[in-house]
């Protein structure tokens, strides 16, 4: 079984938290939901809408065409009906007025309505929409719960969804990003708001007190950063968070804590850019960005994790091997990772987790081991050499941790980083002959065993969010390899199993 | 403790004669009275002042242009029993930390900043700074700066900060004694130390003729907001120039009112209950 239902209203009408809910329900009955969320740059009005694609196999991706839509608004039936496939449903919220006035309640109960009435249709049990809407809305679930009853008991029963299986964990990037640093032992997190990187901000500093750890919005990202240093100098371990432009305010304190020595993790969700560029939509163009950022040459950690599982375990990574090395680290992640829902049959949690210490003296000067300035040639080149060893030895280190992963069998080679994991992996049982390579560190980077994947192909196609494919580019700095193929998409859209198999396909 | 124990073995690169020399014995002679010496970090920008870190024997953060106020906040969320003290330069604070004083103003965690306030970028051969007064002329501004300078006490009172003084460089007892005020403050406190540069700002002259030391009620913010503004940092005229504590009142310190802030994090031995972590996306 596989439905692909978009929801879509205006802003502020509730298409995220119904989309979540009727994800979790499915969930709850056993099924695999992927929720991807497309929403412009504003608060009230306009046009949102979530694609939530259910099966009862694993997905990681949702598709183009829908089986069913959810109208909170006209405007969402102009623009999606020609999606539709044939012999799809269609329900408006404009349906259930009746209802909502002999409810009373405010015009979002509407929304409720509609999911009774979906479930109907679907022939699930009533009791476990009302036990999802209890749990989801606590102390006022009463009046969403009767509007759910009312929309039940106005749908048809047209299929019998049955339960397929034991209860699933959903799950976003971000919230994969926020438990993972607290299982790796975060202290402090500091974040200017940037979308997409805002939720995380938002999970930690709500669990602040309950996990004793300090959220905190300063001034602007320069001072997030500084901050965050001048913590790590005490002993903590920190985290910042943010999305390009405030990356590029924060990339001269980056250079500093390569050359202060001190620990912190960065995390990084890309959005579509240059500049202000598209601000909640998704892109993989500032990879070059992360691996370069920061004047000056020093070591740093680069990871990239291709689902909210992943996002969990790569996060206590950043955290170990900062802590460890003495460096920074920044965890690569964009809008589609970080907001889209994934499913899983359990949560784990990486046996890593970092600690980290209070020093005596961190300079931004260079200097000598007693973290005195120097000036002279030969303390100069002792100090860069001890730090610059560490790039061999992160190297050795990650290479216990899984750098890179190949899924599927085949002669041809897919190659990507990040949150394309998910439509690549949906796609491969169509696009027979090809495995998929997916590299997950980019600094340091993995070379030999790329480079060694690479020579195997037939074939090799490189897939990124982006108008350039960096990929590409750090890949032939570092093996030589000019990857020719280029699977490119840079209309801030991210990838779908129907568009990659086409144009992988065309190739 | 003697104040020669927070000596370094570094060679001293500021000029002969320089005032910071000055700045660096009222410091340690403060610190050395007070005995926080355990327990004091210091944090420094990038300028001549800045030189400071390698020459006191504390721990020390020699940070970046501009963001001493940022990482001498965060080594306090660090470590909240950590007496924590930044030096800027007038640039460094005025001109590209300009947004980090005015917000530490407002946070008021317990930090003390002391500004070497030379009214000329220094380390960079001379050129103007926001408080270099109007007509000043050097390498990057020979047609002379135009604007009036910044008056960083009124900025700092009306910003909010609780603890506002100034001093001068060359009057080590009276530095001293204002050092010590500052550090013992519950809050944020800044001092403008005036430290003429006798290369590109020598305005030793004036200040020398000028200085006075001010004796009024330092809980009155009307009076202080008055003294702030009976010199506006320029040259042109005799004016006087009032030192000492403008203003000192009590609020709670930023982290009075987190509650997780009271211990040094890196004692916490942490372990996650990761069912109850997971517990809520199932």
């Amino acid at each position: 079984m596989v439905k692909n239902i978009l929801i879509g209203g205006k802003a502020g009408s509730g298409s995220a938290v119904t989309s979540y809910l009727i994800g979790k329900i499915f969930c709850t009955l056993g099924y695999y939901v992927f929720n991807y969320r497309d929403y412009p740059s504003l608060i009230r009005g306009g046009h949102n809408f979530n694609v939530l694609k259910v099966s009862d196999k694993p997905v990681y991706s949702h598709g183009e065409k829908y089986d069913v839509i959810l109208a909170l608004d006209k405007k969402t039936v102009d623009l999606h009906k020609a999606d539709l496939i044939k012999g799809g449903l269609v329900v408006e919220a404009s349906q259930f007025r009746q209802v909502l006035d002999k409810l009373s309640g405010p015009k979002i109960l509407e929304n409720d309505i509609m999911i009774g009435y979906l479930f109907k249709t679907f022939g699930v049990d009533i009791e476990v929409l009302l036990g999802a809407v209890e749990k989801q809305f606590g102390k006022n679930a009463e009046m969403i719960k009767k509007a759910v009853e009312e929309g039940y008991a106005m749908g048809e029963k047209k299929e019998n969804l049955a339960k397929v299986g034991p209860p699933r964990y959903f799950i976003s990037g971000n919230e994969g990003i926020s438990i993972g640093s607290l299982a790796a032992g975060l202290d402090i997190h500091l974040a200017y708001p940037m979308t997409p990187a805002s939720p995380v901000l938002h999970f930690l500093a709500k669990k602040q007190l309950e996990n004793n750890i300090l959220v905190f919005q300063p001034e602007n990202e320069i001072a997030v950063i500084n901050m965050a240093l001048g913590s790590s100098f005490a002993g903590a371990k920190t985290m910042v968070g943010t999305s390009g432009g405030g990356f590029a305010l924060m990339t001269e304190a980056v250079s500093l804590a390569g050359m202060a020595e001190l620990p912190i993790v960065i995390y990084l969700a890309q959005r579509t850019a240059p500049s202000t560029g598209v601000p909640t939509y998704t892109a993989q163009g500032d990879l070059k960005f992360a691996l370069n950022a920061g004047h000056g040459e020093f070591a740093r950690i680069v990871v990239a994790p291709g689902d909210p599982q992943e996002a969990i375990i790569r996060t206590q990574e950043a955290f170990y091997l900062t802590c460890k090395y003495r460096t920074p680290a920044i965890v690569l992640g964009d809008k589609h990772l970080g907001e889209s829902g994934y499913t899983f049959d359990a949560l784990e949690k990486s046996p890593l987790t970092a600690s980290s210490y209070p020093v005596k003296r961190a300079t931004s000067y260079e200097h000598n081991e007693a973290g005195h300035t120097v000036e002279d040639a030969a303390s100069i080149a002792e100090s860069q050499e001890r730090r610059m060893k560490k790039v061999e030895s992160l190297g050795k280190e990650i290479n216990k941790l899984n750098p890179v992963a190949l899924y599927g069998e085949g002669e041809n080679l897919i190659v990507s980083h990040g949150s394309t994991k998910g439509a690549i992996i949906d796609a491969l049982p169509e696009l027979s002959g090809f495995r998929f390579l997916q590299i997950s560190y980019l600094s340091p980077f993995p070379k030999e065993k790329v480079a060694e994947e690479i020579k195997k192909a037939k074939r090799a196609v490189l897939v990124e969010n982006s108008a350039t494919g960096a990929l590409a580019d750090v890949i032939a700095e570092h093996t030589g390899i000019i990857m020719k193929d280029r699977v490119l998409r840079y209309d801030a859209r991210p990838f779908t199993p129907e568009f990659l198999i086409k144009k992988i396909k065309q190739l | 403790m003697k104040p020669e124990e927070l000596k370094t073995k570094e060679v001293i690169t500021w000029c002969p004669g320089c005032s910071n020399f000055k700045i660096l014995q009222a410091f340690q002679e403060a610190v050395a009275e007070l005995g926080v010496a355990k327990n004091t970090v210091i944090v420094s920008g990038i300028g001549c002042h800045a030189k400071i870190y390698d020459y006191v024997n504390l721990k020390s953060f020699y940070g970046i242009h501009g963001r001493v106020l940022p990482i001498a906040f965060g080594v306090k969320l660090g470590d909240p029993t950590l007496n924590v003290v930044g030096f800027g330069g007038d640039g460094d604070t005025y001109a590209e930390g300009m947004e980090h004083f005015v917000h530490n103003c407002r946070y008021n965690a317990d930090l003390t900043m002391f500004v070497h306030n030379n009214q000329v970028f220094s380390l960079t051969t001379g050129q103007a700074t926001p408080t270099s007064e109007k007509g000043f002329k050097d390498g990057s501004t020979p047609l002379g700066v135009a604007e009036k300078p910044i008056n960083p006490i009124v900025l700092a009172l009306e910003a909010g900060a609780g603890f506002v003084a100034r001093g001068y460089a060359m009057d080590v007892p009276h530095l001293k004694e204002l050092m010590k005020k500052a550090i013992n403050y519950r809050g944020f406190a800044f001092v403008d130390i005036l430290q003429p540069c006798i290369i590109y700002h020598n305005v030793i002259p004036y200040l020398q003729k000028n200085i006075y030391k001010m004796s009024h009620d330092t809980s009155d913010f009307k009076t202080a907001l008055e003294k702030a503004r009976e010199w506006d940092y320029c040259y042109d005229k005799d004016q006087k120039v009032p030192t000492g504590v403008f203003y000192e009142s009590e609020r709670p310190a930023f982290e009075s009112q987190w509650p997780q802030l009271k211990n040094p994090w890196h004692k916490i031995k942490r372990e996650i209950n990761w069912q109850n972590a997971i517990k809520e996306f199932n």
